[in-house]
């Protein structure tokens, strides 16, 4: 028997809407399309949030579990260099190099139940359950502790959908559903079978349905149209039915204090993509082995500057790199150079670039100095990449949408800190919990 | 490579010496020079006869922190253990020597209570020792160290991968060219990057 006077629970619940912009919320809360969120939005606080850079999951997600800037987590996007070489490596939950939220809660014994945390692959141990989101390939190196991997496998537990046959939208959105179904059952299970502090589900389908459909949300002749509505429908009942049953937990009135909506970006529509490695290559700052080499693990001596996905810019340093021909005297004109050239460039008249940032301003902690010299980040339509399989500067992919650095968002009962960023969210729910 | 400081910090019997010990052992076969400085033992030569005011505590880490310091400019890994219980001399210390990694070795008192292999904890307790860390004299714990080793919780083999990758992420010490994900993970994750235009 439990002793009544035992202290009563802070327990936190965190519903995660990959890649849903704050605009997006707004729109589908006013319009009727999202009822149940427009219920939740109307007891607490809708905010729009930045996140870190760049502006892409691999980053965002590790920025929110820790708490801080790339600087301290030391992951600055899906690919990194092997050391002394040009060949990609792709950072694992492992490579992360700050406690994350769970890590600090269970400090103090309490459990955390985490479904579908994108960056979190393979798992590794926290106080409670883990299940790994993207890029986890295995399922059973994608949870913790290993002896709920039967009960996974038993529901026909779906990770992800195969974004590689996304091209198909009729497969596209039927996965959709099918995973966000999957989702929900496994939510369920582990919310009555485990006793929790911490719960957090993520739900990644929003991103896919956006890089792929996102001309579909608002051309009303598109045949994915009313598929795209009926998907964000789905996904307002199952937050509505996540809120419910917390505040029904709790015993909890609006505003819910210890529940919070946020996403990791904003999206918008892809008017041309931006291939920054052609422009370095164009400018002079990237040399190829060969005129028509498409990696840059074929980088020739003299090379001044080389972009990693999507928009960070190194300057090629001697002694860092291994062809590195710029020495630190040299940094501040070539930065200068970039900063400029890109600054100007302009497509039918419209300036590509919104901000490029150097290093020092969007990164601090430890690790800091391993990021890139600058960070590009573009006007909403531009989607920049650092391809070089592309011939030109502009052109056009499959993908319809793309990410956006200053339309996330976040929902929380208590009015969240100005300058709202990613980063804060994990003090706001350490202070809900204390 | 270049020479850099590993400072280890943390109470007594936190693990800072059989860390120390076992990262020594890495660097070495990675083909470093490397050379540790234990607290206890600079205690018994270089810095013999200081006791353990607040005072004497500040020059004996000024000691050890000028020796890295040494070590550093002359690219030799110097590998300091040493309880180091205030900040402002490991901040100083992390000025003088510029490549500096501090290492937290982080455990809770009660379970270092349990642990007490030299018995120091209990006589401390008994008040047999007096102006002992962590029990009657502060320790002051690092607000931004590169690397936090929970000592507790941790096995030895999960706290040195942990020290390892960062000193490796850092460029510090070469790479040991083992790979999270196998050849197959690794392909079909380019697969699925490749085809959200992530690469």
């Amino acid at each position: 028997m439990s002793p009544f006077w035992r202290k009563k629970k802070q327990q936190v619940c965190v519903i995660g809407l990959d890649g849903v912009p704050y605009t997006l919320v707004k729109r589908f809360t006013e319009d009727g399309t999202m009822p149940a969120l427009a219920e939740i939005v109307r007891a607490g606080h809708l905010s729009k949030m930045c996140v870190t850079l760049p502006e892409i999951s691999a980053v965002s997600w590790p920025s929110f579990m820790t708490g801080k800037n790339p600087g301290w987590h030391s992951i600055f996007g899906f690919t990194d260099l092997k050391p002394n070489s040009y060949s990609l490596r792709f950072p694992s939950f492992g490579d992360l190099r700050a406690p994350t939220i769970w890590d600090k809660i269970g400090e103090r014994r309490k459990r955390s139940v985490v479904i579908n945390q994108p960056s979190t692959y393979p798992a590794r141990p926290i106080e409670g359950v883990l299940i790994s989101g993207f890029v986890a390939i295995s399922l059973c190196k994608a949870v913790h502790p290993p002896s709920i991997l039967p009960k996974l496998e038993q529901d026909g537990y779906i990770i992800d959908i195969d974004t590689t046959r996304a091209k198909d939208h009729a497969y596209l959105t039927g996965e959709l559903v099918k995973t966000l179904d999957s989702r929900e059952r496994i939510t369920n299970y582990f919310w009555e079978n485990e006793d929790w502090d911490f719960f957090e589900v993520v739900v990644t389908g929003t991103d896919r349905l956006h890089h792929y459909l996102w001309d579909a949300l608002d051309n009303e002749t598109h045949p994915y149209h009313k598929m795209f509505l009926d998907y964000y429908r789905r996904v307002d009942a199952f937050v509505g039915r996540m809120y419910s049953r917390f505040r029904k937990l709790t015993d909890t009135a609006d505003p819910t204090p210890g529940f919070f909506i946020l996403s990791d970006h904003g999206f918008t529509g892809v008017r041309q993509e931006f291939y920054l490695n052609n422009w370095l290559k164009k400018e002079g700052f990237l040399k190829l082995q060969t005129p028509d080499a498409d990696s840059i693990e074929a980088i020739a001596e003299g090379t001044r500057a080389f972009a990693l996905d999507p928009s960070r810019i190194y300057l090629n340093m001697v002694g860092k790199h291994p062809k590195g021909s710029v020495k630190p005297e040299d940094v501040r004109p070539i930065l200068t150079d970039i900063k400029a050239g890109l600054s100007e460039l302009s497509l039918d008249g419209e300036r590509i670039m919104q901000h490029v940032f150097e290093r020092d301003a969007v990164y601090d902690g430890p690790f800091a100095s391993q990021g890139p010299d600058l960070v590009a980040v573009s006007n909403y339509g531009f989607d920049i990449k650092g391809s070089l399989k592309q011939p030109k500067l502009f052109g056009r992919s499959v993908l319809t949408g793309m990410h956006t650095w200053d339309d996330a968002f976040l929902w929380s009962a208590h009015k969240p800190p100005e300058n709202l960023n990613i980063t804060d969210v994990a003090g706001m729910i350490m202070q809900h919990m204390e | 490579m270049k020479g850099f400081t590993i400072w280890f910090t943390g109470l007594s019997g936190s693990g800072k010496s059989t860390l120390s010990r076992k990262i020594e052992e890495i660097l070495l076969e990675r083909g470093l020079k490397v050379e540790v400085l234990d607290g206890d033992v600079i205690r018994t030569n270089l810095s013999k006869g200081l006791g353990f005011s607040k005072e004497d505590r500040d020059i004996n880490i000024r000691r050890i922190g000028f020796v890295c310091h040494l070590l550093t400019r002359n690219d030799v890994v110097a590998i300091a253990a040493a309880i180091s219980p205030y900040r402002a001399i490991r901040d100083e210390n992390r000025k003088l020597i510029g490549s500096f990694v501090e290492i937290y070795c982080r455990c809770p008192i009660d379970a270092l209570k349990k642990r007490d292999p030299k018995g120091l904890y209990e006589k401390a307790l008994r008040g047999e020792i007096k102006g002992f860390t962590g029990v009657d004299d502060p320790y002051e714990e690092p607000l931004d160290a590169e690397i936090v080793v929970e000592t507790d919780k941790e096995t030895v083999d999960q706290s040195l991968n942990k020290i390892v990758k960062t000193l490796e992420i850092l460029g510090h010490i070469p790479p040991s060219g083992k790979q999270e994900y196998s050849d197959e993970e690794e392909e079909k994750i380019k697969e699925r990057l490749r085809s959200l235009g992530y690469i």
